[in-house]
């Protein structure tokens, strides 16, 4: 019986599981290197997104969900030069007709958009990433700002977006959705603590 | 009855120990970036071939903590203990003692270093993977897919000292263990020297090299290999060729080829995984080569549970006449 009640307290101090065992966990360091070439290191905050996040993400964006994948716990990284926070490092994920695209944002200490690279697209166009017009659309906006940028459905790129992509419509799509849940969710999860930094 | 009292008796211990270290207020800190999942699987096997049905149940704990100070992150811990019991599993693992065992098994346990110098390596110490060919990047610790580092190489964990660091590039890993497997020491002199350096494991097209020079359970190995992995939209397309020679009797080396060809596909959502892998052997001395095909389904039904049935087959008839056809089902909890 003993044993059942310590494996019950176990079970209830771990929320949310990782489908995947935890040595499988990597660290994106080279492309936290790209975003931020002068770091020096990293600083690791890992929070839960949870059921009440995914309801939060649904109301601030309805249409739109969090594959299974993005509950769970996750890392936001610090990007570091000695003691100075340079801005914030943000992986997510998002589904698409070319399977999961995972995307390495780096944000600004206000919270908007500073620079982005794929860290996996299966795209044939994953090459937009490149177009400096397009990449220049995201850079230097926060939520409610990229926000105007969806159509009417909740889901799909309007024009402003879509004439900057050429002929990646579909991915510029997943890319703005993508921005946008990795914005709100680090404001929701992460919001708080990050404020440190930026006093 | 001795025995059930000393295993009631170290599980204690350890929950009790575990339960301190995240609970505990003055331990705040330890539960800040702190993993923890219970990891439980039951397993079952057919083995059509023997007429042999046998199960495998496991139990344990998946943790994972980042260590940081006001700088940054100093390193990260992984530690994965399991209770495992067989049920009339023969062959079984050299980690038991009868095909109805019971015991603690350790799977990954180490710490590894990351806040050197940018020219400096990271240091891993503990129980850890092997560096070399496709395990090195895909993990497969609790699932039915196998890349058989056991098989291959004497065993897949085990405990020292590694180098390890991602560059702009490549990346890489080098490891000096004991060659003990699950226990922390030298046994007869053992040893494992194995490394592996590749692309970045992000990409789509993923090459590694790798070497290993060993002596495990008596045995001699040394080997190198070249891995890849190349992904296509959903499809992924995997493999592995190792070369090298075993001294099984003290001076009398024999050469084996090994490779491992896989082709998988996953569906939009990732929730549905299908692989199909070709393994071949040649050994020296053996006067058959061996083909296995092995088909794998896994299902993750949600964040928490997965499904996954695979079978395996050998293509072409052994010595002994009887060809491997082997049947498993596994469900997997995490919380």
């Amino acid at each position: 019986m003993k044993i059942f009640i310590m494996l019950a307290l176990v079970v209830f101090l771990s929320p949310m599981a990782y489908a995947d065992a935890y040595c499988s966990l990597r660290d994106p360091v080279a492309q936290i290197k790209q975003l931020y070439p002068q770091k020096t290191n990293q600083l690791s905050i890992v929070k839960t997104v949870d059921a009440h996040t995914r309801r939060q993400v649904k109301l601030a964006l309805p249409s739109n969900d969090l594959h299974f994948s993005e509950l769970g716990q996750h890392t936001l990284y610090v990007a570091m030069k000695d003691t100075e926070a340079l801005g914030y490092v943000h992986v997510r994920s998002e589904q698409s007709k070319w399977g999961l695209v995972e995307i390495i944002w780096a944000l600004d200490k206000n919270l908007q958009i500073k620079d982005f690279t794929f860290q996996r697209c299966r795209s044939p166009k994953k090459k937009v990433i490149d177009n400096e017009d397009f990449k220049n659309v995201f850079i230097g906006k926060n939520f409610e700002e990229l926000k105007t940028l969806l159509s009417s459905d909740g889901i799909t790129a309007n024009s402003m977006l879509l004439n900057k992509a050429e002929d990646a419509p579909e991915l510029a799509s997943v890319v703005l959705r993508c921005a946008l849940k990795t914005l709100l969710i680090t404001d929701i999860l992460w919001g708080e603590e990050l404020k440190k930094f930026n006093p | 009855m001795g025995k059930v009292k000393v295993l009631w008796s170290k599980t204690m211990r350890l929950l009790v120990t575990l339960f301190i270290l995240i609970s505990v207020p003055s331990y705040g800190d330890f539960s800040d970036n702190l993993r923890v999942s219970l990891d439980g699987s039951a397993r079952l096997n057919n083995n059509i071939a023997a007429s042999n049905t046998s199960r495998i149940y496991a139990l344990g704990i998946d943790t994972h903590k980042v260590f940081t100070s006001g700088n940054g992150d100093i390193g990260y811990m992984v530690g994965q203990l399991y209770l495992t019991k067989l049920s009339n599993q023969t062959p079984f693992s050299s980690l038991f003692n009868s095909p109805d065992d019971k015991q603690y098994v350790i799977r990954e346990a180490h710490l590894n270093h990351t806040s050197g110098p940018e020219w400096l390596p990271n240091i891993r110490v503990g129980h850890f993977t092997l560096p070399f060919g496709l395990e090195a990047s895909i993990d497969t610790n609790g699932r039915l897919l196998d890349y058989y580092h056991g098989k291959n190489l004497g065993t897949k964990l085990d405990w020292g000292l590694g180098f390890n660091k991602v560059l702009s590039h490549v990346e890489y890993e080098f490891s000096y263990t004991m060659g003990g497997k699950n226990e922390p020491k030298q046994i007869d002199n053992s040893y494992i020297l194995s490394g592996r350096i590749g692309s970045l494991s992000h990409y789509d097209f993923i090459l590694g090299l790798s070497f290993l020079d060993a002596k495990v359970d008596n045995i001699q190995r040394k080997r190198i290999a070249i891995d890849w992995q190349y992904y296509w939209h959903t499809w992924g397309f995997l493999g592995e060729v190792a070369f090298g020679k075993d001294d099984k009797f003290q001076k009398e080396w024999q050469e084996e080829t090994y490779s491992l060809l896989e082709l998988h596909k996953t569906s939009l959502n990732e929730q549905f995984k299908f692989y199909g892998q070709y393994i071949f052997t040649d050994r020296e001395g053996d006067s058959k080569n061996q083909q296995v095909i092995n088909v794998g389904v896994s299902y993750q039904i949600n964040a928490k549970l997965e499904l996954s049935l695979s079978s395996r087959q050998q293509v072409n008839t052994p010595e002994s006449g009887k060809k491997q056809n082997l049947f498993r089902l596994q469900l997997r909890y995490r919380y």
